[in-house]
Formats: C-alpha cells, sequence, structure tokens
C-alpha cells in the first residue's frame, strides 16, 4: 500500500515537473510554433471553419430579429449620412489621384500608410476568458505573418500572435500588455499640432486603452479625439484608427499624461476582419 | 470501432468551444460576467463515471491529451489545461466509488470537478501574471456563472450519454 502511495506522490510530483517545463517553455520569447502545434492548430482550424459558419448563422438569426426593430429610424439617419458621403467620395477621389501624381513627381512610391489586405474569417474565440485571442482562417499559405496589424471596418482590433500553415491567432486589443505597445499619434487637421505617445496596455478597471503621451503640443489633447497608428513602430503602417479619447489624466507626479482611449471596434463582435501587410518594411521589423 | 467514438466526440467538443461564446447573446458577454465553458471537462467526468473501471485509466490518458489540445489551439500556454483537466478526473477517478452514478453524483462530481479545474487553472495564470483580477470579483463573475452553465449543458447531455457510455464499456470487454 505504501508503494502504492508513493507511486502516487511521484506521478503527481512528475506532473508538476512537467507542467512547469511547458509552461516555462511557452511563455519564453519565441519566434514561431513548433510543428506539432502549427499541425494540430491546423486540424482544429479547419474543422472551425466548417462548423463556425452554420453556427453564426444561427446565432446571427436573433440578431437580425432585433436588428430588424430598429431599421426605421436606422435609415432615415443613414439616408442623410449617404448625402454627406456623396460629395466626400468625390472630394476623396480628387485627392487620392492628386496624391499618386505628387508622389510620382517626387518618386517616392509607398508610403508608411501603404498596404496589402488580407481578408479573412474569424472561425473561433478562445474560450479561455483571461487570454483575448480569436483564430482566423488564413495562415502563412496566404500570406499573414506574425505582429501583423489586424483591423476591421471601424478601427484596429489587434496584432497576430501566432501563425501555422492555414489559420492564425489574433491578439485583440482587449489583451493587450506592456510588451505590445503601438506608437500612435492624434489625428489632426493642422500641421505641427501632432501628439505622439505608445498605447501602452488595457486597462480592465476602466474599459479603455492606456495612450502614454511622450511629445506634448501647445494644443492639449482633448476628449473625443481620434486616435491613430502613427506607423513609426516599423511594423504598422500609419493610419489605422485605434479609438475615441475619453479621458485625460495625469500621471503620478504630474510630468506627462495619459489619455483614456475607448477602442473604435467592437471586439466582441468580430467576423470579418483585414489583415494588414504593411508595403514598406521597416529594416529591423522588430516588435513594437 | 466503438473506442473512436469518445476521441471522436471529444473532438467535436473542443471544436464547439471556439464558438460556444457566439451563441450567447453579446450583453452576456460584453458585460462583466466571464462565463467559460468546459464542456470537455464535462463529458470527461462523465467518461470518468460512466466508462472506465476501476484499474482502468481511460479518462484520465483522454484528459491529459484533450488538455493539450485546449492549450495548443486556445490558449498558446501550454500544460494548465493539460495539468489541470488530468488531476481533476484523477481525482473523480479515486471518487467516484463513494456515490452511485446516477444523475445527481454526476452534477456533484461536475461542480466538483469544475470548482478544481476553475481554481488550478487560475492559480497557475494568476502566478504566471495573466489573470491580475481580484480573487472576489473572480468567484462573483467567472467561478459561479461557469459553475452554472456547465451544470446546464451536464444536464443536456446526461441524459443522451449516459446509459451509452455504459453500453460500451461492456460492449469493450468482449
Amino acid at each position: 500500500m505504501s508503494l502504492f502511495r508513493k507511486k502516487k506522490l511521484f506521478t503527481i510530483l512528475i506532473g508538476i515537473i512537467v507542467l512547469v517545463a511547458l509552461i516555462g517553455f511557452s511563455l519564453k520569447d519565441r519566434a514561431n510554433l513548433t510543428t506539432g502545434e502549427q499541425f494540430v492548430s491546423d486540424i482544429i482550424g479547419i474543422m472551425q471553419n466548417v462548423i463556425s459558419a452554420p453556427v453564426k448563422y444561427v446565432a446571427n438569426i436573433f440578431d437580425n430579429i432585433d436588428d430588424i426593430r430598429n431599421t426605421y429610424e436606422e435609415n432615415q439617419i443613414l439616408r442623410e449620412k449617404l448625402a454627406q458621403y456623396k460629395g466626400l467620395i468625390y472630394e476623396v477621389q480628387e485627392i487620392k489621384e492628386e496624391n499618386v501624381e505628387l508622389r510620382e513627381l517626387l518618386d517616392k512610391k509607398d508610403s508608411i500608410r501603404s498596404y496589402n489586405p488580407i481578408h479573412a474569417t474569424v472561425t473561433a474565440r478562445s474560450p479561455e476568458r483571461w487570454i483575448e485571442q480569436v483564430t482566423i482562417n488564413k495562415g502563412t499559405l496566404a500570406g499573414v505573418e506574425e505582429n501583423m496589424a489586424v483591423i476591421t471596418a471601424e478601427g484596429m482590433v489587434g496584432k497576430i500572435q501566432s501563425v501555422s500553415k492555414l489559420t492564425s491567432t489574433v491578439q485583440l486589443l482587449t489583451g493587450f500588455d506592456e510588451f505590445n505597445r503601438i506608437s500612435a499619434t492624434v489625428s489632426r487637421d493642422d500641421e505641427g499640432n501632432d501628439i505622439f505617445g505608445l498605447i501602452e496596455a488595457y486597462d480592465e478597471e476602466t474599459d479603455s486603452l492606456l495612450f502614454k503621451i511622450i511629445e506634448e503640443s501647445d494644443k492639449d489633447i482633448e476628449k473625443g479625439e481620434l486616435i491613430v497608428s502613427s506607423g513609426m513602430g516599423g511594423v504598422f503602417p500609419a493610419g489605422l484608427p485605434i479609438g475615441t479619447v475619453k479621458e485625460v489624466i495625469p500621471d503620478q507626479y504630474g510630468l506627462t499624461k495619459t489619455a483614456l482611449v475607448e477602442p473604435a471596434a467592437n471586439m466582441y463582435e468580430i467576423n470579418n476582419v483585414v489583415v494588414v501587410d504593411r508595403i514598406l518594411r521597416s529594416e529591423e521589423g522588430e516588435e513594437e | 470501432m466503438r473506442h473512436i467514438f469518445l476521441p471522436l466526440i471529444l473532438l467535436l467538443l473542443v471544436v464547439f468551444e471556439g464558438v460556444a461564446l457566439d451563441i450567447l447573446p453579446s450583453s452576456l458577454i460584453d458585460g462583466d460576467l466571464m462565463i467559460t465553458p468546459h464542456w470537455v471537462l464535462i463529458f470527461l467526468v462523465l467518461i470518468a463515471m460512466f466508462y472506465d473501471r476501476k484499474d482502468s485509466y481511460i479518462s484520465i490518458i483522454y484528459a491529459l491529451i484533450f488538455g493539450l489540445l485546449m492549450d495548443i489551439a486556445y490558449t498558446g500556454i501550454l500544460g494548465v489545461y493539460m495539468f489541470s483537466y488530468g488531476l481533476v478526473i484523477y481525482f473523480i477517478h479515486e471518487l467516484r466509488n463513494l456515490l452511485h452514478s446516477n444523475i445527481y453524483s454526476a452534477l456533484l462530481f461536475g461542480i466538483i470537478g469544475i470548482i478544481i479545474a476553475e481554481l488550478v487553472i487560475n492559480l497557475i495564470y494568476y502566478f504566471v501574471g495573466i489573470m491580475d483580477a481580484e480573487w472576489m470579483d473572480y468567484v462573483m463573475s467567472r467561478l459561479i456563472p461557469s459553475i452554472l452553465a456547465n451544470s446546464i449543458f451536464l444536464l443536456i447531455i446526461y441524459p443522451m450519454f449516459a446509459k451509452r457510455l455504459e453500453k460500451w464499456k461492456n460492449t469493450k470487454i468482449k
């Protein structure tokens, strides 16, 4: 009997050692997934691909019933907006053409704004709620690489955390920590009034991103201003909308300010995303 | 042919957990409640209670394999689900002879299993630094809702699988 108990104790101890070793292995800064992990994620990814479409279809039916009730009001507002946009579209086209012409004059084809879009569909969301991560159905075969930005129509939702052949996982903005910074700026009309800073982390208590201001300008940052990526980090292109300023708080010593930024995109209802492949690569391609 | 059913069902459950949160209305997910599906664990509890014999450890082996699959597919931190699922199923495997196997004992073991698994998983994440909530908040917003939601799941699949698992167990010997 005592031998049997010893054996049990031994097994549990070995289990704990294996656990610590595995956690240590997966937490260290590794560049790529191992072949085994890629294989498993691909297999599960394929099955998720098959299953997610019908499940989402059924789930959407309930949402649609909700939507229909608001349709009339929304339609009125949208019509008004549409009339405004018609003028805007024309203007944007003119400006784009002019921009291309001017760039050709300057012999500077690619800017840090331009990128190749890779369209993808979200197939699964991690059931572990501490880990804000979704799986998309495009992998290295489609050209997805680690650390690329992921956006929806509304704005940025996250970045690629790991890739396998057919699927990749996206770390959502709500799961960002100190190791995932985005260099960002405030979008303003007039030159010279830009504020630069870093999106440092996501704050659970206030449900917002912390935008730490590095370079102040004469004009203080205000509530409601739009924060966009600045493209200075070397990985994300410039001009991706991140969110709007909700509140500005001074830090402990009153030297710098931090703005609480509400993400522009809804992190819970993501279906179709675009993976942003920046055309102009930085020399080192380091993580921001 | 029967042996292939269990791994297939477990694999399907792993895949379904990825879309589980889409089924719930978004107001539930958006809010403070953090309901976590543990369907694989619930099914493993049923396997440990109805399919395994006293001297066979199939349920524990499945717990280790599919816990690892969960880790790879959904968290990227290997070993956490594997260890906690393995531990829980080992406990259930040892405890199950204390009670008759019926729906009440299944519910009790399921709830005990979820509590142990949740606590172990979150303790590990707490030490690693992924979880940073107060333990009190954690119990209110995650542990209790998860227990309720997963108990409902157990009550749904119990009638479908309890008898069937016992039947499969008996055909195994022949």
